[in-house]
């Protein structure tokens, strides 16, 4: 029957766009899990899963005949509900049915090949593309990123080889399976032994380190390139073993080679030696300087913090005394133990210590340098530490009434003889404290400064030949004018002697004698020290060069000096110690002069000739002597000689003019060995330059991105060409040869 | 009129005269029957007439006449529409074209004056302006970079001086010079005004060709434009150095040590009294010398020796070193002191003036350096050797050699004071100046300034190679035209085929050879359009009238109108229609 055979049709219709629908959620997921994965395997499982899923909560086998009918009378009016008579035999119908059954045949047969079965093909199309879309986004996700850390990986935590030519394809690539690197620290660290694959080693310095690197192929030889240094593997049953101690930092990598002879090289890795620091110690609340009087309790309470990396091992203070003053002065060192007992391998400690100056045996006037000195546990040997140096003095009761009589130091200068310096710089004081002081005061102040510029000018005044006022010069004179006259009868002979032994030192020659003299810069004794020579040399007639060239305008300038101090003493004398201030900077000034110049002279007298032999001199006797030839060979290399040409290389390799070979290999080699030096002290600056040199090695680098990369980095880090003529080569033009040679001839 | 007649189709004269004197026979044959008539002769001389024409409306005769033609418009790149919309409404109807580099002007042949608008035509093709009436009128200003020159070989270790001018210059902007790697080298910013001058210095770090790059970056550091600077860096030799001196110095033990540190060969003699000397020795130098021959100096590069083993030569050994230094080119150095700076002229060709100053200053950080008060005396002959702009030595060519000295005194307390690479500077600058220069086989010249793809370069070379043969590195053979006058001059053209460098080999020498590079078109494009503009004034000058003198002078071929040889031929016709009708 038709009609029946229409329906059927219509059924397996809708059948076929269930099982489309599920088919099309599979190949959604599968795709997606493909996506994914990269695995075909995963996305046919995946897509059979889904489909398998799709078509149990489908089941479009389950859709019968009746099903079939029914959406067919729902949708269709001409069907007239019965549809379903259609489906049953003729012969079971009743006429009225038959009858129905042929009409509905007959206005169901346009309309139902048109009518289309319920679906969700759209709905499922969207998801399909939607999860397709979503796989691809999420491989991109994956590519980008995962990539990143993946590579990071097998970078930092485990060692990669790459050939580092083109290889057979025939041979196996030996794989490296495992890598354990062994980091034993020195006994005194404490630090247990660290196991690790990173081939980036830090370590203490004096730590072994041992390599173990198996291999699943077979290899014949294993090797470290340690800047240059090759370095063998031994072998181990079935790994390879290298253990090295670490003594510098430095860039290392590993090379190998299998049966065949193919060289594989790893990637650059660092090997960093970390220097165990110094113990750092620290004295807390405490002055630098710590003043005691004579009759305080003079103990010194000290708390200091030691600090180590791995351990302190001793501390102790070490207390330096120093007795007396000037050219007697004494020292005694002494190490003062810690009370309490130091417990050794701490990392830090804090102790405390009373120091008893009594106890160092320390009267008044003495001072005491103390520090703190801590070592640490490092073998061989020990780092030391220290801290600051501090300062503790016993006030001396005595100095303080220190009296002219003492044995002056020289630049005690008891103040009864000022420089013209000092002159001024009281005058200037006297000024300004004038307003604060009383008028008597200020009078006997300014008497007394003028006083003192007279007592100057006759000390100058005594090498001018000013004779008859010199006995005022030196020796104990008092602040009071009067007794000036009362020093008077003092026999001019002993000053002077007086004079000299106290401003100057005296040795043996004359010579020596001005040579100590100028480097004694203090302020009051250099004036009179400069004064020395020149009053030496005044008398000494038999020197011409004293008694002309200089002498002369010495003399003069000393006068005029004298005269000046003549008018800053008469308005100190008249109160007005601001009028005297230009006259006592021009005596200043000059006094200055007179000590140069008389500097310049010391000098030039300076110079002993050798003796010569008297037999010799003039004779003209050369037949002794004869040629001398030296011959001497300096290998000169420019700087980076290797690098340069590298770049050289480089550019050649960027124009595409020639290939890589085994020439360029060898040089960039070199190149690497070059820069590793200077890579140590400054790893941040050449590592990169360092591994794209040795990347070059790896026949997958040789593109012209990396070359170019290299050659950049390389000429980053390059340092300038230095200096040196060489011969250019240059045409000789002949016209040009022609000019100059007129030019010569008319010249 | 009648002195140039001239036919335009001079080569169908022989047959056209022919023909004609056929088609006459025939027609006088065909008449033949009326001769004795007086029309006979009417007809023949009327019949000459229609074929006389007949053949010249063939012929095309035409005559020398003063050139009328009128004037035309070129318009090259960069030119301004506002200028061509004023010369077309002064000019109605008048011709233009626009040029294409290294394509035939058509318009030429209608025209005698030429407006040329823009920056002009390429040199290359200026020959097709040759006899025109041209006025150059400009264009638009070149905008960027406008000249770039700097040293093509420069000797491994001293500096590329690079000079440029910019005329678009935007504040903030900055020029920079870059290595081949794209590492900055030096940089100067822009500053406000029209056009500026740019100077930037490098010293290449490793020997080769290479090229560097001419950066233009805005303030925040965006490549506004890249000019490729080409440059051959070449490696020199180590000299080979006599040093002559009557007593140890430490300037000379200095300068020995300097020398012989860096490699360099070198003899030094220092005397120890009468005849006996002390002979060091360095870097392979052998056989002590004792009187100067030129035989014995003419290997050497350098002769340096103090003032008074110079003023204590002998006449043999001065005219043998004077000979050395002409003929083989050796230089001579001479340690001065204040004996050299009091010779006679004849003794010495340097010569001195005094200035009274002590002390100049150089380098970086600025240090002082001692000097006698003393300048070289202004002599065309005197060539000044400066450091930091201070003229620091001089030296006097001698034919194929130099003779120098300096006025510096006791720079060794530069290196005393810890200063090695200004000593190092001074000397090497100073030395490199006097030093024998090794002789090359050929001196090559670009003249064209932008060698470009399929354009023509222009080269010149200078060589005392007889039969020289210069190949491109395809081995083609490029022909060379010897100068004229100068018989070691040649000029040749070549048109490369790739970018990049290009080498031109002399065939019988490889290590005379020469690279130049062929920029891009995008390269070097504002410095071509300056140097066109540049080369289009030099030969239409900048005024932009048409000279009268071309005008005038200019005669040209025209072909008289052959209507009047159809009228003739017409009314011959037309007789000889006529005539057997009216008489008939």
């Amino acid at each position: 029957m038709m009609g029946a055979a229409a329906i059927q049709q219509f059924r397996k219709r809708w059948q076929h766009s269930k099982y489309l629908e599920g088919l099309l959620y599979a190949i959604g997921v599968g795709a997606f899990v493909y996506l994914l994965t990269h695995t075909i395997l995963f996305g046919v499982l995946g897509l059979i899963v889904t489909c398998a899923i799709a078509f149990w909560i489908l089941k479009p086998w389950k859709i019968s005949s009746e099903n079939a009918v029914g959406y067919i009378d729902a949708h269709i009016p001409q069907a007239g509900f019965s549809s379903g008579l259609l489906l049953s035999p003729a012969n079971e119908l009743s006429d009225l049915s038959k009858l129905q059954q042929y009409r509905v045949a007959l206005q169901l047969e346009p309309v139902l090949s048109k009518l289309r079965p319920p679906h969700n093909l759209l709905k499922a199309a969207l998801v399909m593309f939607g999860l397709m879309l979503m796989g691809f986004a999420a491989r991109f996700v994956l590519t980008k990123f995962g990539n990143q850390s993946g590579g990071e990986s097998s970078n930092t935590e485990q060692i990669t080889f790459a050939p580092k030519d083109s290889l057979t394809n025939t041979t196996e690539v030996p794989q490296l399976i495992e890598t354990n690197i062994t980091i034993q620290y020195p006994g005194y660290t404490g630090k247990a032994t660290l196991n690790t694959v990173d081939p980036n080693v830090k370590a203490v310095e004096g730590s072994r380190v041992t390599w173990n690197l198996e291999f699943d192929g077979n290899v014949r030889e294993v090797e470290m390139d340690l800047m240059g240094e090759h370095i063998d593997f031994t072998k181990n049953q079935e790994s390879y073993q290298l253990t090295k101690k670490l003594e510098a930092s430095g860039f290392y990598s590993f090379t190998f080679k299998d049966l065949d002879g193919n060289d594989y090289v790893s990637d650059l890795y660092s090997m960093e030696m970390v220097t165990d620091e110094p113990p750092m110690v620290q004295i807390e609340g405490l002055d630098n300087y710590t003043y005691f009087e004579f009759d305080d309790d003079k103990r010194l309470m000290l708390s200091t913090n030691i600090s180590d990396d791995f351990g302190i091992d001793d501390a102790y203070i070490v207390a330096t005394v120093s007795k007396g003053s000037g050219e007697s002065v004494k020292f005694r060192e002494e190490a003062v133990r810690f009370d309490r007992v130091i417990p050794k391998g701490n990392k830090r400690i804090q102790l405390q210590q009373a120091l008893d100056l009594d106890a160092l045996k320390m009267d008044p006037g003495d001072e005491l340098y103390f520090y703190v000195e801590a070592l640490d546990q490092k073998t061989p040997r020990k780092n030391i530490g220290r801290s600051e140096t501090y300062f503790a003095v016993i006030r001396d009761t005595v100095t303080d009434g220190f009296a002219v009589e003492g044995n002056l130091g020289v630049d005690l200068m008891p103040d009864y003889f000022r420089s013209q310096r000092q002159l001024i710089i009281d005058t200037e004081k006297l000024i300004a404290d004038r307003p604060n002081i009383s008028e008597k005061d200020f009078k006997f102040r300014s008497n007394e400064l003028g006083f003192d510029q007279k007592q100057l000018r006759l000390k100058y005044g005594q090498f001018m030949g000013d004779e008859t006022e010199m006995q005022a010069a030196a020796g104990q004179v008092s602040n009071v004018e009067g007794e000036v006259d009362h020093e008077e009868d003092h026999g001019h002979e002993d000053n002077e002697d007086d004079l000299l032994d106290e401003y100057s030192h005296k040795h043996d020659s004359e010579n020596e004698h001005n040579l100590v003299a100028e480097g004694d810069n203090h302020e009051h004794g250099n004036e009179d020290d400069v004064d020395d020579p020149l009053h030496d040399y005044v008398h000494n007639h038999s020197d011409p060069e004293a008694s002309t060239l200089f002498e002369k305008s010495l003399k003069a300038k000393l006068r005029d000096a004298l005269d000046i101090m003549w008018d800053a003493e008469l308005h100190l004398r008249l109160y007005e110690p601001e009028k005297s201030l230009p006259y006592q900077y021009d005596a200043l000034k000059i006094i200055q002069d007179i000590k140069n110049s008389a500097r310049i002279y010391v000098h030039r007298i300076g110079f002993d000739p050798p003796p010569i032999k008297e037999e010799n001199r003039l004779s003209g006797d050369i037949g002794d002597i004869t040629n001398f030839d030296k011959k001497e060979v300096f290998e000169y290399q420019m700087p980076f000689t290797s690098t340069r040409e590298t770049i050289a290389r480089l550019e050649h390799l960027i124009l595409g003019g020639k290939q890589f070979n085994d020439q360029d290999s060898a040089l960039f080699i070199e190149a690497g060995n070059e820069l590793a030096p200077k890579a140590i002290s400054e790893p941040m600056k050449y590592l990169k330059v360092l591994q794209g040199l040795r990347d070059l090695e790896k026949i997958a680098n040789r593109t012209k991105e990396k070359y170019k990369e290299v050659q950049k980095n390389l000429l980053q880090v390059l340092p300038d060409v230095e200096y040196n003529p060489r011969k250019k080569a240059e045409y000789r033009d002949e016209i040009n040869l022609l000019y100059l040679k007129e030019l010569g001839v008319y010249e | 009129m009648n002195d140039g007649m001239v036919l335009v189709n001079q080569n169908l004269l022989v047959p056209m005269i022919l023909v004609g004197l056929v088609l006459w026979a025939v027609f006088i044959w065909k008449e033949w029957s009326q001769r004795g008539e007086r029309r006979f002769w009417i007809k023949l001389i009327v019949s000459f007439l229609a074929i006389l024409s007949l053949v010249m409306t063939l012929l095309k005769p035409s005559v020398w006449q003063d050139s009328i033609s009128g004037k035309g418009i070129v318009l090259t790149e960069g030119y301004e529409t506002s200028q061509l919309d004023s010369l077309k409404s002064i000019y109605k109807r008048i011709q233009t074209e626009d040029y294409m580099k290294g394509r035939t002007l058509s318009i030429l042949d209608d025209v005698d004056s030429l407006f040329l608008l823009g920056r002009g035509l390429a040199p290359f093709d200026l020959w097709q302006l040759q006899d025109k009436s041209i006025a150059f009128i400009g264009g638009k200003r070149v905008e960027g970079w406008t000249a770039i020159s700097h040293e093509n070989k420069i000797p491994f270790g001293e500096k590329l001086h690079l000079n440029a001018k910019h005329s678009d210059l935007k504040t903030g902007h900055w020029a920079i010079l870059a290595d081949n790697g794209g590492n900055p080298l030096d940089s100067v910013p822009f500053e406000e005004v029209d056009e500026q001058l740019i100077q930037l210095n490098a010293k290449p770090k490793a020997s080769g060709q290479f090229v560097y790059r001419l950066l233009e970056k805005d303030s925040e550091g965006n490549i506004i434009s890249e000019e490729p600077i080409p440059i051959q860096v070449l490696e020199g030799k180590p000299l080979k150095i006599l040093m002559v001196n009557t007593f140890p110095t430490f300037e000379t033990k200095y300068l020995k040590n300097f020398l012989t540190e860096k490699g360099h060969e070198l003899l030094a003699r220092t005397q120890l009294t009468k005849g006996k000397y002390k002979f060091e020795y360095f870097n392979g130098a052998s056989n002590p010398i004792y009187g100067f021959t030129v035989e014995n100096l003419k290997e050497y590069d350098l002769l340096v020796m103090d003032t008074d083993s110079y003023t204590a030569l002998g006449r043999s050994s001065k005219e043998a070193m004077e000979e050395a230094v002409k003929t083989h080119g050796l230089g001579v150095f001479v340690q001065p002191d204040e004996n050299l700076f009091r010779l006679a002229e004849r003794q010495s060709p340097l010569q001195f003036d005094r200035d009274f100053i002590t002390e100049i200053t150089l380098g970086v950080p600025v240090q002082s350096v001692q000097k006698y008060p003393l300048e070289f005396k202004n002599d065309v002959r005197t060539q000044r050797i400066s450091v930091d702009s201070a003229n620091v030595a001089a030296y006097v060519p001698m034919e194929k050699g130099k003779m120098g000295t300096t006025l510096l005194q006791n720079t060794y307390q530069l290196f005393l004071d810890g200063k090695e690479e200004l000593y190092a500077g001074i000397w090497t600058q100073i030395l490199n100046n006097i030093a024998r220069e090794q002789e090359a086989l050929a001196k090559w010249k670009a003249l064209t300034q932008t060698p470009r793809l399929d354009e023509p370069f222009q080269f010149e070379v200078r060589t005392s190679m007889s039969g020289i043969q210069v190949t491109t590195d395809k081995e083609a053979n490029i022909p060379l035209l010897q100068d004229g006058l100068v018989q070691s001059k040649w000029k040749g053209v070549v048109y490369p085929q790739k970018k990049g460098w290009n080498e031109l080999k002399v065939s019988n020498d490889s290590v005379a050879h020469y690279s130049y590079y062929v920029f891009d078109g995008n390269q070097h494009k504002t410095i071509s359009q300056s140097e066109t503009l540049k080369a289009n004034l030099r030969q239409f000058g900048s005024e932009n009238t048409f000279g009268a003198s071309v005008s005038a002078s200019k005669k040209a071929k025209k072909p008289i109108s052959p209507f009047w040889f159809y009228g003739l031929l017409l009314l011959c016709l037309g007789w000889l229609w006529l005539e057997p009708k009216l008489s008939g």
